[in-house]
């Protein structure tokens, strides 16, 4: 194949794909600056009057607290448990290895919507239907496995010749836990609980049967006030959100 | 970074003697089994009909009807979804890996996306083709894409490619330079390098990406809601609604759905290792 042809067909489906990627990013981004009443792209004047309108705001208020305390909570918990199974599972010879790992993506694979319904069965039975508890726990579940990948990942390149030189130099083992295996784990750790982060602070649909009065997070605000008709401070709200999660990503990959 | 043995790898003894390795897996296994496997097991349990009636009552109901045509839209819907991100996602992939000069950047470009909540992508999807929105405004038409089949696959496939790009990319990266220096050195052109080379070595991206983006398209309950009509809802739309009126009729649909599901995975394992690509995550 001639090297320019190919590059002539490739460069379009390129563009394609970035413009499927990014734009519907940036229109959210680009209407919450418009003066209509409707979220257009704004071609006669731009406004910063719904970011106004946000700080006025306090059910907005309420529902990104919301999404802060479930998305700390659970990105806490998620990581705890996420890099101690990791750990474990990289240091130990275990029986069905392999098959075990499979069973730690199981919530990737299985579909939101039951893990949600599952969920919300289970608080049910054991008095906690809706509200913080049941949330977190779900959103524990479904970030757990990222935490697990990326910590194992880190564990699977981990020179234990460190932790060696560091028991020969006559540091005892808990001294070398703290001062070598967990300073050179922190990096995969906290990337891994930046990713529950986010992730939870974008889930919707395994969360939308979880919510009580008080604990409606960000994206159940943003889906109901979409269903009562289109308004650009959506778009603002959003575009708080895109900056926030962007800043998290890029924090993140700075760490791994 | 040096490759070390896994075999020779411990916990420093001290640690070992109060909570060994094991002992941390037992507890991450045991976690999962209590708030994740019971529960999901559980929904198992409600949708066989315990009380009056017949016991798979509510599965009757599951695949007949429009749930059934559900059923088989939602894999449909998936299967495209998957093909235009592999069609898609190989071809960029192929250009970040083998032709571009900024690798980094345009493979940063494809990540961005993940970070943002996907109710925020499908809502700007959903914002081009309003009647205010630059598609009306520039062409007089949406082209029947909101609200239609076409809007939820462009949505999903918006949503999804970076999961297609991203292991293609790895398995192309992967492949040994020598290896298509000596293709070419032999004599064969471009093209056969693609096809018995590249192509063949690629393959365990490929099926990465096939995986991901179908399971991922299959359970999606935004992009139906946000950019589909009554027409066009999935699986999880169903399940979700349904779980307002009649708790068993919705666990019998997710325990038919995740059923269905597996058959694919499985039959799509027939043809190719799915757990080889799975335990190198």
């Amino acid at each position: 194949m001639n090297e320019r042809l190919e590059r002539l067909g490739l460069l379009p489906v390129l563009g394609l794909v970035y413009v499927l990627l990014l734009l519907p990013v940036v229109i959210v981004v680009l209407t919450s600056f418009t003066v209509s009443e409707q979220p257009t792209i704004p071609y006669d004047g731009v406004t910063l009057e719904w970011y106004v309108e946000l700080l006025y705001n306090s059910r907005i208020y309420d529902s990104i607290i919301s999404s802060v305390i479930v998305g700390v909570a659970a990105s806490l918990l998620a990581g705890a448990i996420g890099t101690a199974t990791a750990f474990g599972f990289v240091r130990s010879e275990i029986p069905y290895k392999e098959t075990l790992a499979t069973v730690m993506l199981l919530p990737i694979m299985i579909s939101p919507v039951i893990i949600g319904l599952a969920l919300l069965r289970f608080g049910g039975t054991v008095g906690m239907s809706s509200g913080y508890p049941v949330i977190i726990l779900t959103h524990t579940v479904l970030t757990f496995p990222f935490v697990f990948l990326i910590v194992r990942s880190r564990l699977l390149t981990f020179d234990t010749q460190l932790e060696d030189a560091s028991r020969t130099l006559g540091a005892s083992n808990i001294e070398t836990v703290c001062n070598v295996t967990l300073p050179l784990l922190a990096p995969a750790v906290a990337a891994g609980m930046l990713l529950a982060f986010v992730i939870s602070f974008g889930e919707f649909t395994a969360t939308q049967f979880l919510t009580g009065a008080g604990s409606q997070t960000v994206p159940i605000y943003i889906y109901n006030q979409i269903g009562t008709g289109l308004s650009p401070e959506i778009s603002a709200l959003a575009t708080v959100l895109v900056v926030v999660m962007i800043a998290a990503g890029y924090l993140g990959d700075r760490l791994t | 970074m040096r490759t070390i043995r896994l075999d020779s790898v411990s916990l420093p003894p001290a640690l070992r003697k109060r909570v060994s390795a094991r002992t941390l897996v037992g507890l991450g296994v045991v976690w999962l089994t209590v708030f994740f496997i019971v529960p999901v097991l559980y929904l198992l349990v409600e949708s066989l009909n315990f009380g009056d009636g017949a016991l798979f009552a509510y599965y009757e109901t599951a695949l007949s009807g429009v749930y059934g045509e559900t059923l088989v839209r939602t894999f449909l819907y998936a299967f495209l979804t998957t093909a235009i991100c592999l069609v898609l996602g190989y071809l960029s992939a192929y250009y970040i890996a083998f032709k571009s000069k900024r690798a980094i950047l345009l493979l940063s470009l494809v990540l961005l996306p993940l970070w943002i909540a996907i109710i925020i992508r499908f809502f700007g999807v959903r914002l081009f083709f309003i009647s205010s929105g630059p598609v009306q405004q520039v062409f007089g038409t949406d082209f029947g894409f909101l609200f239609s089949r076409n809007g939820v696959i462009l949505g999903l496939v918006c949503a999804l490619l970076p999961f297609a790009v991203l292991p293609i990319y790895n398995s192309l990266r992967s492949i040994d330079d020598e290896l298509i220096n000596a293709s070419h050195t032999l004599g064969a052109s471009q093209l056969q390098t693609l096809r018995t080379v590249i192509l063949p070595l690629s393959y365990p991206g490929v099926i990465a990406a096939t995986l991901f983006v179908f399971i991922l398209a299959a359970g999606s309950y935004l992009a139906p809601s946000f950019l589909g009509s009554s027409e066009n809802l999935m699986m999880a739309n169903r399940i979700a609604d349904a779980q307002g009126y009649s708790v068993p009729l919705a666990s019998a649909m997710s325990v038919v759905f995740t059923g269905g599901l597996l058959i694919l995975v499985g039959l799509f394992n027939h043809f190719a290792n799915v757990s080889e690509v799975l335990g190198d995550l």
